[in-house]
């Protein structure tokens, strides 16, 4: 049974008045289990930055309660707020390093500030630099790093106290894509070895897809969709989430084959051009094999694609099947059994 | 004559390097209450940022030589005379606190917000948060700030004559330009130009050499 370790309730967060009035949360509720990367997305000006501020208390919404780990944070002021805070960890798209320390003293800052013994602060510094791979950057200073190299030692920073969280705002969205993936790694890294908690805001569809285990979308300050990624992309319920679904999966259908299936139809072949797509473990089983053994119809493969969120395999498959019609009506049925998303993209059948 | 020179000298660097120290010792935490009070920094307090302000702007807008005579009282009463070089530092300090609450604020204010945002998040209290990560963030401002304030002092201590304060000024003024001698008007003001040059050029090198950004 999944332990809850971040939970919103009902949270409002309202920023100025008047006319320059904005509801930046409106009526959150959300619960971030233990040990998962929990991903919220949505477009600029949506909430993101404002939902994961409020987490940490650096914004105090108007009303809700916010509980991590059973404690409240909403209700905390002074010594017990910095307390909480230190076993959350945040990271930021800017990095916020101290421009006037090196790797090791901005490591080593978080430690100073909760009070560690020297000798203590100098061997966990050591193994936080060695964790992120920056042995041989310990005493370089922020300006002469790399915005990935800086993302480590923001990384670094955070986890110095052992937290239970991480809170990560857009902390690949200044970095390519090279060293986004990198970066991903490395919290995918840690979330496994630490069983840390991950929250994380992007704009970006293929951070979720790579690494989140639950996704949330967020629009004008409120969630819209909540659930498994791998349910997201299969089963996208608001337009907002198919929008971001797109930018990473190809979801158009090639027009020549558009054409294609037109052409096939005008010449009245009795063939179909039809649409598999799934999601899963399906992918391994051998479908198309018994389809063409167990219905004799012909196959033809005409366009594929393959592609993983997180590790489970998603993709769509555009083949042409022909023969009889009523053994193309059997095959048809034989897919949709196996629990596969059929489209047929010629003809009279409209596609979904 | 080399005897009233060096005598001057001393007398200018012994006023302007007391009253550089004093007016940091109270400009720089003023600058600090200045830039933490202000409305999304990390202690917001309107009023007190607003009263600070003033009290800062009027300081700023009375002329030196007015303060200079208008303080005597304050003056005696704290240093025991009005009068003589001591007696100068206390108007030199006092003319340069609110400027020097200026330059540090303008100083602080150039951090990055988001470096105090992460001390923040990291359960950093305020005192943490002004000496570990302000400071040290603005000191090549910090730096250039108080040399500025250092050659303002310069300048005012000229003034300082009117007090009997002494220093290369003065010594310019009673010497040079009331008794003709030309000479010696030259010397101090190849003096004071060296010393603001070299002032300058120390303060500059010193900030671009911790400079990190
Ligand atoms: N300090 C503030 N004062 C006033 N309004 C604010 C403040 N911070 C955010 N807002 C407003 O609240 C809304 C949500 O902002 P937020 O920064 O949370 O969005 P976001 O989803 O993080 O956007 P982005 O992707 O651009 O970072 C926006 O309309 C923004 O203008
Ligand atoms: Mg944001």
């Amino acid at each position: 049974m999944s332990q809850v370790m971040i939970e919103l309730a009902n949270v409002t967060k309202i920023y100025g008045q008047g006319e320059k009035r904005v509801v930046a949360l409106d009526n959150v509720s959300l619960k971030i289990n233990k040990g998962e990367i929990f991903g919220i997305i949505g477009l600029s000006g949506a909430g993101k930055s404002t939902l994961i501020r409020c987490i940490n208390k650096l914004e105090v919404p108007q009303s809700g309660t916010i509980t991590i780990a059973g404690q409240e944070i909403t209700k905390l002021k002074g010594k017990e707020l910095r307390e909480t805070r230190r076993k959350i960890g945040m990271i930021f798209q800017h990095f916020n390093l101290l421009s006037s320390r090196t790797v090791y003293g901005n490591i080593a800052f978080p430690l100073e500030i909760a009070g560690a013994k020297r000798s203590e602060l100098k061997e966990r510094v050591l193994s936080l630099i060695d964790l992120v791979g920056l042995s041989d950057k310990i005493s370089a200073y922020p300006a002469e790093l790399s915005g990935g190299q800086k993302q480590r030692v923001g990384i670094a920073r955070a986890l110095a106290n052992n937290p239970e969280v991480l809170l990560c705002d857009e902390a690949t969205s200044a970095l390519d894509p090279e060293t986004t993936k990198s970066i991903l790694g490395l919290l995918q890294d840690i979330n496994q070895r630490f069983n840390l908690t991950i929250v994380l805001i992007t704009h970006q569809m293929n951070v979720i897809k790579e690494i989140c285990d639950t996704v949330a979308v967020i629009e004008d300050g409120r969630i819209v969709e909540e659930g498994p990624v791998v349910e997201l992309f299969a089963r996208p319920r608001t337009p907002t989430a198919r929008r971001f679904m797109k930018s990473v999966l190809p979801t158009e259908i090639p027009a020549e084959i558009k054409e294609r299936a037109l052409r096939m139809d005008d010449r009245k072949r009795g063939g179909k051009t039809v649409r598999i797509s799934f999601i899963g473990d399906v992918a391994g089983e051998p479908v198309i094999s018994s389809l063409i053994r167990k219905f004799q119809v012909d196959v033809n493969i005409i366009h594929a694609n393959l592609d993983y969120i997180k590790n489970t395999p998603f993709g769509s498959l555009i083949i042409d099947l022909m023969g009889e019609s009523s053994k193309i009506e059997a095959a048809m049925e034989f897919l949709k059994d196996r629990g596969l998303k059929l489209e047929v993209l010629n003809g009279v059948e409209p596609t979904a | 004559m080399w005897n009233l020179l060096l005598k001057a000298l001393w007398e200018t660097l012994y006023m302007v390097g007391a009253s550089l120290a004093l007016s940091a010792l109270f400009g720089v935490p003023l600058g600090i209450v200045l830039v933490i009070t202000e409305p999304r920094h990390i202690r917001p307090a309107p009023l007190v940022h607003k009263l600070l302000s003033t009290i800062i702007n009027i300081g700023r807008s009375l002329p030196f030589i007015i303060l200079l005579v208008a303080i005597i009282p304050f003056t005696r009463w704290v240093v025991g005379t009005s009068i003589g070089t001591t007696g100068a530092i206390v108007p030199l300090t006092v003319s340069a606190i609110p400027f020097t609450a200026r330059v540090v604020e303008t100083a602080l204010l150039e951090i990055d917000r988001g470096v105090i945002e992460a001390a923040q998040a990291m359960g950093a209290t305020t005192g943490q948060i002004i000496t570990k990560v302000m400071i040290p963030e603005a000191v090549p401002g910090l730096i250039l700030g108080l040399t500025m304030v250092a050659v303002n002092l310069i300048g005012y201590s000229a003034m300082a004559g009117a007090v009997g304060g002494g220093g290369l000024g003065d010594l310019s003024i009673r010497y040079g330009y009331q008794r003709f001698r030309g000479d010696i008007m030259l010397l101090t003001v190849v003096i004071l130009v060296a010393i603001v040059q070299g002032l300058q050029s120390c303060g500059s090198w010193l900030a671009a050499r911790l400079n990190r950004r």
